[in-house]
Parts: C-alpha cells; structure tokens; sequence
C-alpha cells in the first residue's frame, strides 16, 4: 500500500505537469524547432576548458552564424536554460569575427566552410546542419528515419579543447575519433 | 498407590511447559523470518532505487534528445533480470519515451496511463535530471520477492508449523498413553486392594468356620469318647456286679468264689487302663517311661485281647524275641489294643489277627523292638492310608469310633523315639507296625508285683478322709479287714479337727474334696501334728500333677489291696522313726 501510494505521487506530478506545459505533440514539431531545442542542450553534455569565455563569462553564449533558420525558436529553447547557474543567450553573428566569447556556434548558409576555418581552433562548440552543408562543425545534424539526429566529430572537438560527454557521444548517428 | 497419584499432577504441568516451547519455536521461527524478509525488502528497495537512478543517469541524454532508441537500449538492458517486471522512461511532459513490460499490460502512452503496479510488484519512480531542471522519469517495478524465495518462505514456515504440530501431537499423545496407563494403574491397584479386603474377610470367615468346626469336632469327639469309654465301662461294671452279685450267694464253692473275685479284680484293672488312656488323650497325664519287655506285654494282653476281639475273630501271637524298651507301660498298652480294635473293626465278618513281636534294625541300623499287628480285614486305599494318624481321622460310623486311637498309637511311638508303619491293601488286610528302639537298662520291675503276698501289717488306729461315702466305707472295709482301727471322715474340716482330738498313727485322705483338699489337710496336720504321717489317694489331681505332692506318698485310684497295704505299712515305719 505505502509503495502505490508513493508512487502515485510522480504519476499525479507528472500529469499536472503535462497540462500546465500544455504539451504540444512532438511529431508535429518541426525538424527545425527540435534542431532549436537540441542546441542549447549540447551545453550539458560538453566540458569546455577553463579558461574558455564559456566558462568565464557571465552568460553562456550561443551564436548563429551565417544564416537564421530558427526565428525566434532558439531564444525561446535557451530562455530558462542555465548551465552552472549562468543564463544563456543568443547572438546573431554574420561571420566569425567577434566569433570569440561564443560557447556554442551554429554555422549555416554557403559559407559554412569559411567560417568553420575562420573559427581556427577555438574553444567553441560547432554545430553545422547537413540541410545546407557538407563541412561539418563538431556536432552535425542530420535526418534518420525521418527523425533529427547528429553526429559527433570527437578528433575535432579535442582539438578544439572541448570534452563530449559519453552519453551524448552514445546517441550519435556517428562518431568520429580522428 | 499414593505415590502414584502424586506424581500425577508433576506430569501434568510438562506438557504445558512443551507446548509453550513449540509456540515458542513457532514464533521464533517468524520472528527469523520476518527479520531476513525485512532486511531482504531494504536491500530489494535499495537495489531498486539504485537501479532506476543508474537508468535516469544513463538515458538523460536520451531524454534530453528525445532519442527513444537510445532510451529502449538502455531499457532492454534490464531484460535479462527476471524479477524485473516494468521500466518506463518518461520524458517531461509524460510521454513515454521507452518502455520494458514483459506482462505487457501496463505500457501506455504517457506517464498518467500507466496502471498501478499488482501488489507483488516493487516500483520506484526516479526523476531524470538535467542541468539541475527533471527532464523526465524513470518508473521501474521489481518483483516484490523471487518465485523460488517465497515458496522457501512458504515451505519454511509450513515445516515450522508442521514441525510444532507434530512435537504438541506426540507429546499430546505420549501424555494421554502416560495418564491412561496411570489410570488403568490405579484401578487395578485398587481392585487388587478390594480383593485383596475380600480375601482377608474369607480368611478371617474361613478361620472362624474352622474354629467352630474344631469345636464342634472336639465336642463330637468328646461325645464319641464318652460314649466309648461308658460303652466299655458298662461291659466291665456288668462282669463286676454279675460276679458280686453270685459272690453274695452263701452256698457258693471256694474255688468258684476265687473265680469270680478274679474276674472282678480283672475287670477293675481294665477300667483302669480305660481311665489311664482318657487321662492320655487328656494329655494330662505325662509318660512315665519304665523297661517293658514286648514279648512279655503281649504274651500278658492275650487274655484281654480275646475278650476284646470277640468270638469270630482268632488271635495268633508270635513272640519271636525281643529287646526291652524303656516306654510308657499304660501306653503302649493302649497302643496295641487300639491298633487291635481298629483290626477287629476291618473284619466285621471275622478273621485272624496276627501279633508278631521280633527285633529289627531301623534305617540307622539300631535295633528295634517290633510289635506287628496285622489282619484278614478290608484293607484301605492309599488315601486313606496316609490319613489314619490324623486327630478325629475315621471311617466309622458316628459314634463308633473316635478318631484318636491311631493317632495315640502315632504320638506315643514317635514321643518314644519310634515309629509306626502301616501296610494295608484293599481286601488284603492290614498290618501295623510299631517300632521302638531298644533300652541298654536292664529289666529291673516285675510287673508281677501286685501278686505279691501282702506284708504283715501293724496294727493301727487310722483315719480315712474320703467325701465319697461307697469308696470310704470300702477304704473303712478294706482297712478294718487288714486288721486296723478306722475312723472315717467326709471332710478335710473334719478330718483336722478329729485329728486334734484324737491320736492317730497315720491319716489316709483322699485329695480332690470340696472345702479343704487333702494337701492342704496335709500341710496344716504337718505344722500341728508333724509326726503324723499322711498318705495321699486321688484317681486324678491337677494339683498334683503340676506341683507334686510335698514328698508324701501318693497312691492312685484305683488301688489294690496289696498297694494300699505297702504305703501303709511305709508310712507307719516311717513315722514311728521319726517321732
């Protein structure tokens, strides 16, 4: 008796949730707004070195660089969003200049390429989408059985000083060691 | 009996203590396995927990991602646990994300369709954490306990029960055996001791019917006994009174005189063997062992023996030697003739009785002193044989015979160091035997005594004490005859006062008187007239016979003549020396 009524607790809990959030179905969600919801959530999953702005600034800083396809759907995935009690933000940047204090940087548009190599080797974590290129930033989105996936270039983020966690690292399509 | 029931109670209390013990076992038993159940849920709820957060740990990713397939790897990985009974990730809003059900009945599609667990099911529900935000759920059941656990819990406990049940039941049992074997104890002792009252009261019936029976028998045999000895009496007192009664006649012949006077005297000293043998049953009067010659006792018992046996019966005797015994002459008299009197009796149509006397050896090899009678007659069974020296034993008819004839034949030799042997075969006759041992003395008493010429006699002035008047006149008559001066009295009182008045040579008193006896007439003339001789008479006197007579002559009635003449004499010597 005790433990069905403990359990009903979280059942209780989770159906009040569900209708507070007012839960829209996910399949109807666009391939883009879960792309949106994804990007702010690599944050948890990726140790950046210390001296990093992503560790050092006040806010955690996630840049678009090239094309938007997001609207307003990503400032919307990030607000609320922390990592180690530091808010995120987005930055809407044209080129890699002034690249420096992003945490995490979504390259689309033709000139991806450019701006991947524009972006050298710093601390930043790159996410590229196969939609509009082939180069691939750290993690590369793509579309499996319909479905958003994305593969993890480990070589790429070490080089970049960046630590992937396992557990994002087990849901990749796939996985490049170097 | 007592102890018995005593212990009762101290085994009564065991069987309670027992079966407070096999609760005790009972409950112990639970306690233990109470304790291992709890300790097994803590460590089952536990490993529950722990499990569900391995899981929300390792799906956050998944979660975060909305990667189901990620989520149901994860999942499937806890197939391989059998006691696994559900695991569901939920993402936030409750959407099932990935699900393990092996009953299947459980899946749904969201957090809020989800059934609730049967009650052998464990089920925790752990958040999935991310960035400190719950992402979503992890709900995972576990069987509360194995198959394979709860029937060794089942099984446990039954033997436990079965266990208790049975130690109550055997010692259930043992205790109803132990009390019914006690109680079936109990009433045999106590029909034991009824019966045992019951004998005791036959015994105690029994005895009182024996003593009255001996009474009975003692009176009949009393009465046999006087009949007996008046039948006999009668007969002698007849040839007295016959031969009296022709001895009054005037015209008669001296040597027919002589005759009859002999019968007379023949007469009188049977009847005192009579009296002598009633004296014997009596047991009153003790053996007075003198040196008897068998031969001659019988040879002088012929005459008495052919009156006794009657005409149709013929007497042989055979005097084959013998050795001189030292016994009890009266006695052994009346051993023959009873033995002789039971002969006759066998031969009621006549016969032959045969009396052998010869020297044997006894077993030891003494020699012995034999008188065999034997006869013609019926004979008797073997049973009957072994009975004969039984007191008040007898095949005669009421009134005919006693019963105490063997058996004075059987005391007498035995008390004489003999023996008695008896032969007998049905319609052959009868034979039996008296052994006694043979004297060293040499024969020293003529029995021929009495016919001894009477001793001159003094003359002297006597007083004669008898209560009797017909034996004091005859003692005046007899004492006159021999020439004395007689003053009878009928009295001790009497007596003693004639005897202070007079002077007399010797007092003659007769000891059983009413008022004063004769030793006490005795001793009170010895303290007033000490030179006075005093001679004793009495046909019987317990007196006399326990504590004797003070040393004074004492002659037994009845007496002779030439007895009476003696002690006279005796006594006259005597106290005129010490006068």
């Amino acid at each position: 008796m005790t433990t069905r009524r403990a359990f009903l607790k979280p059942v209780v809990a989770a159906i009040a949730a569900a209708l507070l959030a007012g839960a829209p179905a996910f399949a109807e969600v666009s391939d883009v707004a879960v792309k949106a919801a994804f990007i702010p959530k690599f944050a948890r999953y990726v140790t950046w070195p210390s001296s990093a702005p992503a560790r050092t600034s006040a806010q955690m800083i996630i840049c678009i660089i090239g094309d938007d396809p997001f609207g307003t759907m990503l400032n919307a995935a990030a607000a609320g969003q922390e990592v180690d009690g530091r808010p995120m933000a987005v930055k809407r940047l044209s080129s890699a200049a002034g690249a420096s204090d992003c945490a995490i940087a979504f390259i689309d548009g033709a000139r991806t390429g450019e701006t991947l190599a524009a972006l050298g080797r710093q601390p930043i974590l790159t996410v590229t989408d196969s939609r509009s290129s082939p180069q691939r930033g750290v993690i590369h989105f793509t579309i499996v059985d319909r479905r958003v996936r994305f593969f993890i270039d480990n070589a790429q983020a070490q080089a970049r000083g960046l630590t992937i966690s396992s557990r994002l690292l087990a849901l990749a399509v796939g996985v490049n060691q170097g | 009996m007592r102890p018995l029931r005593k212990s009762l109670p101290q085994w009564g209390t065991a069987p309670a203590a027992i079966f407070i013990f096999a609760i005790a076992i009972l409950a112990g038993g639970l306690a233990i396995i109470l304790q291992n159940e709890s300790t097994f849920r803590a460590a089952r709820d536990r490993q529950a927990m722990v499990a569900a957060q391995v899981l929300a740990q390792s799906v956050t990713a998944a979660v975060d991602f909305s990667d189901a397939t990620a989520a149901q790897q994860a999942v499937n990985a806890f197939r391989v646990n059998p006691q696994v009974r559900y695991v569901g990730v939920f993402d936030r809003s409750g959407r099932v994300l990935a699900a393990y059900d092996p009953s299947a009945t459980r899946s749904g599609a969201n957090l809020a369709q989800l059934q609730p667990p049967p009650p052998s099911t464990y089920r925790v529900s752990v958040p999935i954490m991310s960035a400190g935000q719950r992402i979503g759920t992890v709900i995972y059941g576990v069987e509360r306990e194995a198959v394979s656990r709860r029937l060794t819990r089942y099984v446990v406990l039954g033997s436990l029960a079965v266990l208790a049940a049975l130690v109550i039941i055997t010692l259930g049992m043992a205790q109803a055996a132990l009390r019914r074997a006690n109680e079936e104890l109990t009433e045999r002792a106590e029909a034991l001791a009824q019966s045992n009252e019951l004998l005791a009261e036959q015994i105690e019936e029994r005895a009182k019917a024996e003593d009255q029976l001996r009474q009975s028998q003692k009176m009949q045999a009393l009465g046999q006994l006087t009949g007996g000895i008046a039948h006999d009496f009668n007969n002698l007192l007849t040839v007295i009174q016959g031969s009296a009664d022709i001895l009054s006649r005037d015209e008669l012949a001296d040597d027919r005189r002589k005759r009859f006077a002999r019968a007379i005297v023949q007469a009188a000293e049977n009847a005192a063997v009579l009296t002598s043998q009633l004296l014997a049953f009596a047991r009153r009067q003790p053996l007075k062992p003198e040196l008897v010659d068998l031969s001659e006792l019988v040879a002088g018992m012929t005459d008495l023996l052919d009156r006794t046996m009657g005409e149709r019966i013929r007497i042989e005797t055979i005097l084959g030697g013998s050795c001189p015994v030292t016994v009890d002459f009266n006695q052994l008299q009346s051993a023959i003739l009873n033995v002789a009197s039971n002969a006759r009796d066998a031969m009621p149509e006549g016969g032959t009785l045969r009396i052998k006397v010869s020297v044997v050896r006894s077993q030891a090899g003494e020699p012995m002193s034999a008188v065999a009678i034997s006869d013609s007659g019926t004979g008797m069974d073997s049973e009957t044989t072994s009975r004969i020296f039984e007191p008040f034993f007898t095949t005669k008819k009421t009134g005919k015979g006693t019963g105490l004839g063997l058996s004075q034949v059987y005391g007498f030799a035995t008390q004489s160091g003999g023996d008695v042997l008896v032969e007998s075969e049905p319609s052959k006759g009868t034979t039996v035997t008296i052994l006694l041992p043979c004297s060293q003395a040499e024969m020293m008493i003529d029995r021929k005594a009495d016919e001894a010429p009477l001793p001159a006699q003094p003359r002297a002035v006597i007083l004669v004490v008898e209560d009797n008047e017909e034996v004091g006149h005859f003692a005046e008559t007899l004492l006159t005859e021999l020439g004395h001066s007689v003053t009878l009295a009928t009295s001790g009182e009497e007596a003693l006062e004639l005897a202070r008045a007079n002077d007399y040579d010797v007092v003659f008193s007769d000891v059983v008187m009413p008022g004063m006896g004769g030793l006490k007439l005795a001793e009170q003339l010895a303290q007033e007239k000490p030179g006075l001789p005093v001679i004793l008479a009495t046909g019987y006197s317990q007196e006399i016979a326990q504590s004797g007579s003070g040393g004074r002559p004492v002659i037994l009635k009845p007496y002779r003549l030439a007895t009476l003449s003696q002690a006279l004499v005796d006594a006259i010597v005597s106290g005129t020396a010490s006068s």
